[in-house]
């Protein structure tokens, strides 16, 4: 075996065997990921359609100027980008303490751990569209749970309609997707030598000095894998407002504005993929800017303390 | 190892095989496609053939074979009847089978666009809007509607000369189907959507006439309400009923619907000038306190069965939901239990202009260009179009029939017909207002009754304002 290892890695083969062995998934992924991407940030520059037959004409920054610039379509945009960011914040903060509390908890060596596991997990495996459409049932005006709960208070259920369902999005993306957050921590927690903390606590050290300066730093690399998830899965986010709240003025996300405009959900239903590629380009650019700058706050982070 | 490397090799060469396999597929498709062409052409050829539309029909029938693919959007009679036509047709075409895809009216455009796109449907409803937005010669800087794109795309067949074209009016094909001198769409009928159901009963109930003004509906509501009753009702959760609902009101204070679209463009008429002013404090009006709390969780199918269990005035929307108050004889529907009719929203303050119905062409019926059976979708729409069929079709969905012979038989039909005797029907605001390229999201004005629905806006003034200044943003951009 050791031979067959030698003469396999020996020579010239040695320089090309990785290379082959990358082959098939580097293929698969230039074809399904780096290739729809390329050909996106090329599309921005056109007026494609995505109607086959249709020519397509290069219009340089023309669909960025109407994005960004012209009008008050461009304060629309601005405004969706906003909201976006405004969603990614509130997002990412509420759903990582949310992670964190459930993760400690059912770390824990309680009865029923492995139940309330499952249960804050579930939500995770039902995908948006399962997700908002039992949301909107439970929101739902007129006899939905929700009504008729705050009904005994003499209170209704506007939340979908009104100025607040924008934040119930909010709400529903944070239930949605708490569950994976938990997940990674607590494989984070779970991978802590317990000698630790049974050490800091031989020392003395209370429950807050045991998770301040032991738990704490030991989760860094889950720290960081959930703070770069939520922050781009967050931008990322639309198809809940989809379901939840449809195309209306003051609630859409960038996301969504690149979808409607793709696909004929706009004004007049025209197809317009060029336009909503260069959408898609600046919401790439805004996860690519705050993606990288997070990046490097948890690499410097994990560098601290981790060494 | 040495295994382990020939395994890898077997595995590229078998990817290899597939991605051949693959681009055989495609060569076959481009040779598919090439036939169809040709069969669409010797199709055309035979549409100059001027014999009797039913003749035809029966002719197209004999001896066909295949699949049609044909997609409709979810209209419930409608499907239940479709349904039915398909298996009548395929009982009479033994080697046919019809593979019926129903979906959402919204998704429409995407599905029209993907599935012709991708040569995988043979008759599809191209719009539920007729042809409507067609870019005006005022209008500068906007976008063509998704519907001339895939003409303009080659996707969609001219049907100029088929007999059974000449069985619907001439209006109905020139201004619901028709585009640069061709025929793409087959128009199955018109609808109102600026009326309202009225329950006679319950007016009767709380001792008032039917409202012919917009005090009078006022007035009507208050007594509804003081009653114990509500007084309208719509699919707030699905959104758009809500400012559809407001179309008549809309209408009734612009009569020449394509006028305003028009003096929008060029600067004769203002959302925000006196006759706007008015036209959003009604709107507000008519958001916030005639329509009922509960509206917000009905989606447009279940607010017309809420409205039919009898404890509402009015329900405005189009008519296409006469079928629910009054579902076909052979349907399990049950009927509303109380006397309705169907009448335009009193929304002006002189009665004439409340004797308008305003709405749209309906449903449309296209062909794939290069469907692969073409005779069999003529076969399909001529079927369709025999008058005894196209009549029951649009009684059944209530569709004001584009067929000059087809007659609505039922409750709203004998609503309707002194209006459209009058030729009190005219197509809406929504079918020619197009936002220029630039325009904020509250430039259409047309919108404006949800805004106030929503919350967006509590002050009529201020709504009126900001839909003129982002109409403006665009005009100007």
């Amino acid at each position: 075996m050791a031979q067959e290892h030698r003469n396999l890695f020996s020579g010239g083969r040695r320089r090309f065997t990785p290379w082959l062995l990358l082959a098939p998934g580097l293929g698969i992924y230039l074809l399904i990921s780096v290739g729809p991407s390329l050909a996106t940030a090329i599309y921005s520059f056109t007026d494609a359609t995505g109607i086959r037959g249709l020519p397509i004409s290069w219009v340089g920054l023309d669909n960025y100027d109407e994005f960004l610039l012209q009008g008050a379509r461009s304060r629309d945009n601005i405004d969706a980008l906003q909201r976006t960011l405004l969603f990614m914040a509130v997002v990412t903060v509420v759903q990582f303490g949310i992670g964190l509390v459930m993760a400690l908890l059912v770390n824990q060596n309680l009865r029923g751990r492995m139940f309330f596991r499952t249960l804050f997990f579930v939500p995770v495996i039902l995908g948006a569209v399962v997700q908002g459409l039992m949301w909107k049932l439970f929101l739902r005006p007129g006899g939905g749970p929700m009504d008729t709960l705050i009904g005994w208070f003499g209170l209704e259920s506007q939340f979908l309609t009104g100025p607040s369902a924008f934040y119930w999005v909010i709400v529903v993306q944070i239930w949605a997707n708490a569950g994976f957050t938990m997940v990674i921590f607590l494989a984070g927690l779970q991978s802590i030598p317990s000698e630790l903390n049974e050490a800091a606590a031989v020392d003395g050290a209370s429950g807050w000095q045991l998770f301040r300066n032991v738990t704490w730093p030991q989760l860094t690399p889950a720290v960081n894998t959930n703070f770069l998830l939520n922050i781009i899965g967050s931008l990322q986010a639309w198809i809940l407002f989809l379901v939840l709240v449809g195309y209306r003025n003051g609630t859409q996300v960038l996301g969504y504005v690149v979808f409607a405009e793709g696909f004929g959900q706009t004004g007049n239903n025209t197809f317009r993929q060029g336009f909503a590629a260069a959408a898609s380009i600046v919401l790439f650019l805004l996860v690519l800017v705050l993606g990288m700058t997070a990046n490097f706050v948890v690499a410097r982070r994990e560098r601290k303390y981790l060494g | 190892m040495k295994q382990t490397v020939q395994k890898l090799w077997l595995l590229l060469v078998a990817l290899a095989l597939v991605a051949a396999a693959c681009g055989s597929d495609s060569s076959s498709d481009d040779t598919a496609s090439d036939d169809t062409s040709t069969e669409t052409a010797s199709t055309d050829d035979s549409s100059s053939d001027d014999a009797a539309a039913d003749d035809d029909a029966a002719e197209a029938s004999a001896g066909l074979e295949g699949t049609l693919r044909v997609m409709i959007h979810q209209n419930p009679p409608m499907v239940e009847w479709v349904e039915k036509f398909n298996a009548d047709f395929e009982a009479a075409n033994p080697g046919v089978s019809i593979d019926l895809s129903v979906i959402d009216a919204a998704d429409l455009p995407t599905s029209n666009q993907t599935r012709l796109s991708a040569s995988d449907v043979d008759v599809t409803t191209v719009t539920v809007t007729g042809f409507a937005n067609p870019v005006q010669p005022y209008m500068t800087n906007v976008e063509p509607p998704y519907w001339q794109q895939l003409i303009e795309a080659g996707l969609l067949m001219d049907l100029s000369g088929q007999p059974f074209v000449d069985n619907y009016d001439d209006a109905a094909i020139a201004e619901g189907g028709s585009f640069d001198g061709g025929v793409y769409s087959l128009n199955l009928g018109r609808v109102s959507y600026s009326g309202m159901f009225v329950n006679h009963d319950l007016l009767a109930e709380v001792g008032v006439e039917v409202p012919t003004t917009w005090d009078e509906l006022v007035g009507a509501c208050d007594a509804v309400k003081g009653a114990g009753y509500e007084c309208m009702t719509a699919g707030g959760a699905d959104g758009w009923p809500i400012f559809v609902g407001a179309y008549g009101l809309l209408g009734s204070l612009y009569p020449d619907q394509q006028g305003l679209v028009e003096g929008l463009w060029t600067g004769d008429l203002a959302w925000d000038d006196e006759q706007g002013q008015k036209l959003f404090e009604r709107y507000q009006i008519y958001a916030n306190e005639m329509l009922e709390d509960q509206a917000a969780g009905l989606g447009h199918d279940a607010a017309i069965e809420r409205y039919k269990a009898g404890d509402v005035a009015f329900a405005p929307t189009g008519n296409w939901q006469a079928g629910v108050l009054e579902p076909a004889a052979d349907s399990d529907l049950t009927p509303a239990e109380f006397e309705w009719s169907y009448i335009p929203f009193p929304g002006s303050d002189n009665p004439e202009d409340n004797q308008i119905l305003f709405g749209k062409y309906d449903q449309g019926w296209a062909v794939a260009a290069d469907t692969p059976v073409p005779d069999l979708a003529m076969a399909y729409l001529a079927a369709f179009s025999e008058a005894e069929t196209y009549n029951d079709f649009a009684n059944t969905v209530n569709f004001l029939p584009t067929q000059p012979t087809a007659t609505l038989d039922n409750t709203l039909g004998r609503s309707v017909a002194p209006l459209l005797q009058e030729g009190a029907f005219t197509v809406g605001y929504e079918q020619w207002f197009i936002g220029p390229d630039g325009a904020g999201q509250w430039a259409n004005g047309g919108q404006g009754a949800m805004w106030f629905y929503n919350g967006d806006f509590d002050d009529a003034a201020a709504a009126a304002a900001q839909a003129q200044a982002d109409l403006e943003a665009g005009l100007s951009s």
